[in-house]
């Protein structure tokens, strides 16, 4: 009620496969929320999110990371997939349009559409920039601003698992 | 050294806010408004408030020795703001059904807990007043849970109990999600109703749970908040500030009247962290409202009652009072001093229990053109928040630090209900304190002064001429008028205090 708790979900990975937040369970889970058109906000987390990974080595292999779209009209597994493919670390998840929003519920994830003409669909899905970190049983443990740096982000992760033995 | 001891004036609105918060449960007299149901600017929870925050602004500005004079006000004021026939009105105003969300009434329900969901105006009240409290005396009082308890229950109706836990950090973490989920452009005050006023408060926790815990979700709040009115003016189109955004529609309500109060309130509060805006905004906004009187007095001219649905709406706005308060923080002299003029003149200054307060006075002009308009938020509070504020004291407070010096140097502790403290800070060590016993409310004439005793050797000094000298947790008195002034309990110095005032000063030998 006051905070993320234990957020759940249900969805389908990149793949086509129905996930929810069971499906991960075991492993930290490492949550973003972007839609695959966005020009410089998901590609940079992606990016850094992507380094910090490669920084950790061993520990990584703890981690889930997922991308939940926040544009499911447009990013359907498929799409998702593709998108992710420099980063492959990361599974997209996607699904109907109440499935999302419902998933944007749980991790009080801000996004709605908005008029863009840059955009070749005419609209662009300004979005929370927000990094969420869940523990292998699914509850909440921390979350990253857009404004962290690599080495930031590393740091931290390595002390939140290290407190569960991670390497 | 603080240049001025506090006036008159000054210790009475402190007086009058101590008053206040020692009426008994439900009685509260002198705050009542004219609007029903708590429904309005003027209601309880915005009086408990602003007495608080201009306890804060005094105690950091002008008393920063006197923990014991603002803190046990404080938690009582907090006490109050906690009961329900503070919040209760959550209970109806939730289901919507006022002119911007009768639309969404069918999709709303009765909400009882007050700070679950929207209703800012009434949580960040509670999240910064519990803040400030453990902000300012570096305390974790509400850091307990359930510390913040809101619990409704009549032998009458309704059933079981009604009782929602919060605490400090529960509250705060609430309050930030809300605020994430809705892009950072805040958290709605009615439904569908984002006011910018109602989110300063927020911002202000943020900031004091950033200092005490060492986050930088404020940092990250007001970048968000800047980005998402970006898409809407802060300022309308005549230079106002936006009133609100619908949160449905995404329409931005300007200060179209334009409302005195409005700009006045949200420049009060957003100089606290956007100090250059708001006083780059200023001049031009308060140049609009304020019309001359005689005698280089000024005064405010009230705002006309809100309309809709072809009704007026006859609410507290406390134009007046919100200007005057908005003069002090930009240190705004001529224009404070000039409003304060006024209401010295107009508006029936009046002395109760030794407590100063200008009487609520529905009557808007005197026969004579003058405004005499009060509303209980402006005479009890607003009022005496803008003679005890300091130029940029929101702002000072919002840029303060957690004090842990205190415990290494002396203070006032505990200042019994008759004591009238006009100065109180530390100064290279030594203490200053000018004190008086007033006869107006009972109390047993005393302060006690922590970390001297115990603490090696000390010459106590009233008016600078010695009267006691403390060796350990041993006093020797002086013989003179003072000799049965100093006493130590225990750690702990108690100095007994008489009608006439005096500057007692706390120096260690080295």
């Amino acid at each position: 009620m006051t905070s993320l708790d234990q957020p759940s979900f249900s969805l389908v990975d990149h793949d086509g496969r129905p996930v929810t937040e069971n499906t991960y369970q075991g492993r930290w889970q490492l949550v973003f929320f972007g839609f695959t058109h966005c020009k410089v906000v998901c590609p940079r987390a992606l990016r850094r999110l992507s380094s910090v990974l490669d920084e950790l080595g061993e520990t990584a292999d703890r981690l889930q990371p997922l991308y939940i779209s926040v544009d499911p009209e447009r990013d359907t597994p498929d799409v998702l997939r593709e998108f992710l493919r420099p980063y492959p670390r990361y599974t997209g998840l996607t699904g109907s349009v109440d499935a999302v929003e419902q998933a944007k519920q749980e991790f009080r994830v801000f996004a709605r559409r908005k008029y863009d003409p840059t955009d070749p669909d005419g609209y662009s899905v300004p979005h929370t920039a927000i990094t969420y970190l869940l523990s292998p049983e699914g509850k909440y443990a921390a979350h990253f601003l857009d404004s962290i740096t690599e080495a930031e982000m590393t740091v931290s992760l390595r002390t939140i698992l290290a407190k569960t033995g991670a390497p | 050294m603080t240049e001025k001891l506090l006036t008159a004036e000054q210790i009475g609105h402190l007086r009058h806010f101590d008053n206040l918060s020692r009426q008994q449960t439900n009685d509260w007299s002198l705050m009542q408004g004219k609007a029903t149901g708590q429904d309005d600017f003027g209601g309880y929870r915005f009086q408990l408030a602003y007495m608080t925050y201009a306890l804060a602004v005094t105690h950091l500005h002008r008393l920063p020795a006197a923990p014991g004079l603002f803190q046990p006000t404080m938690q009582r004021l907090i006490d109050k703001i906690l009961l329900p026939e503070v919040w209760m009105y959550w209970r109806d105003t939730s289901q919507g059904g006022a002119p911007f969300n009768a639309h969404l009434s069918d999709s709303l329900h009765e909400e009882w807990d007050p700070v679950v969901r929207d209703n800012i105006m009434y949580s960040a009240y509670v999240q910064s007043m519990a803040l400030l409290h453990d902000h300012l005396f570096d305390s974790d009082r509400y850091a307990a849970p359930g510390s913040l308890a809101l619990e409704h229950w009549s032998f009458f109706w309704g059933g079981e109990a009604k009782r929602f836990e919060y605490d400090r950090e529960t509250l705060n973490d609430h309050i930030y999600w809300q605020m994430v989920q809705n892009g950072y452009l805040g958290v709605a005050c009615e439904p569908n109703c984002v006011f910018q006023i109602c989110n300063q408060p927020a911002i202000l926790g943020f900031r004091l749970h950033d200092l005490i815990t060492g986050g930088n979700r404020a940092d990250e709040v007001t970048a968000g908040y800047e980005r998402a009115w970006a898409d809407f003016g802060k300022l309308d189109e005549n230079g106002h500030y936006s009133m609100l955004v619908l949160e449905d529609s995404k329409t931005v309500l300007p200060n179209a009247a334009p409302a005195p109060w409005a700009d006045a309130w949200c420049g009060t509060l957003m100089n606290m962290w956007n100090r250059d805006f708001v006083h780059a905004n200023y001049p031009r906004q308060v140049a609009g409202f304020l019309r001359p009187g005689p005698d280089d007095t000024l005064s405010v001219t009230p705002s006309p009652p809100m309309e809709a649905a072809g009704r007026q709406s006859d609410n507290d706005s406390c134009d007046f009072g919100w200007v005057t308060v908005w003069a002090s923080e930009m240190g705004d002299e001529r224009t404070l001093e000039g409003l304060l003029a006024h209401a010295d003149r107009f508006m029936q200054p009046t002395w109760r229990d030794g407590g100063l307060y200008y009487p609520r006075n529905d009557t808007v002009t005197d026969d004579d053109g003058n405004v005499t308009l009060v509303e209980p938020m402006a005479g009890n509070v607003l009022l005496g928040y803008a003679r005890l504020n300091v130029p940029d004291g929101m702002w000072g407070l919002y840029n303060s630090r957690r004090d842990s010096s205190r415990s290494d140097q002396p203070v006032l502790t505990a200042v019994e209900r008759d004591i009238d403290v006009s100065q109180a800070e530390v100064v290279d060590g030594v203490l200053y304190a000018r004190l008086q016993r007033t006869r107006a409310v009972p109390g047993e004439g005393t302060v006690t002064i922590s970390h001297v005793a115990g603490r090696g050797r000390w010459t106590v000094l009233a008016d600078e001429q010695p009267v006691a000298r403390i060796d350990g947790i041993t006093v020797t008195p002086e013989p003179g008028p003072f000799a049965k002034t100093v006493h130590i309990n225990g750690d702990q110095v108690v100095l007994s205090c008489t009608e006439n005032p005096h500057t007692f000063t706390f120096r260690q030998d080295r």
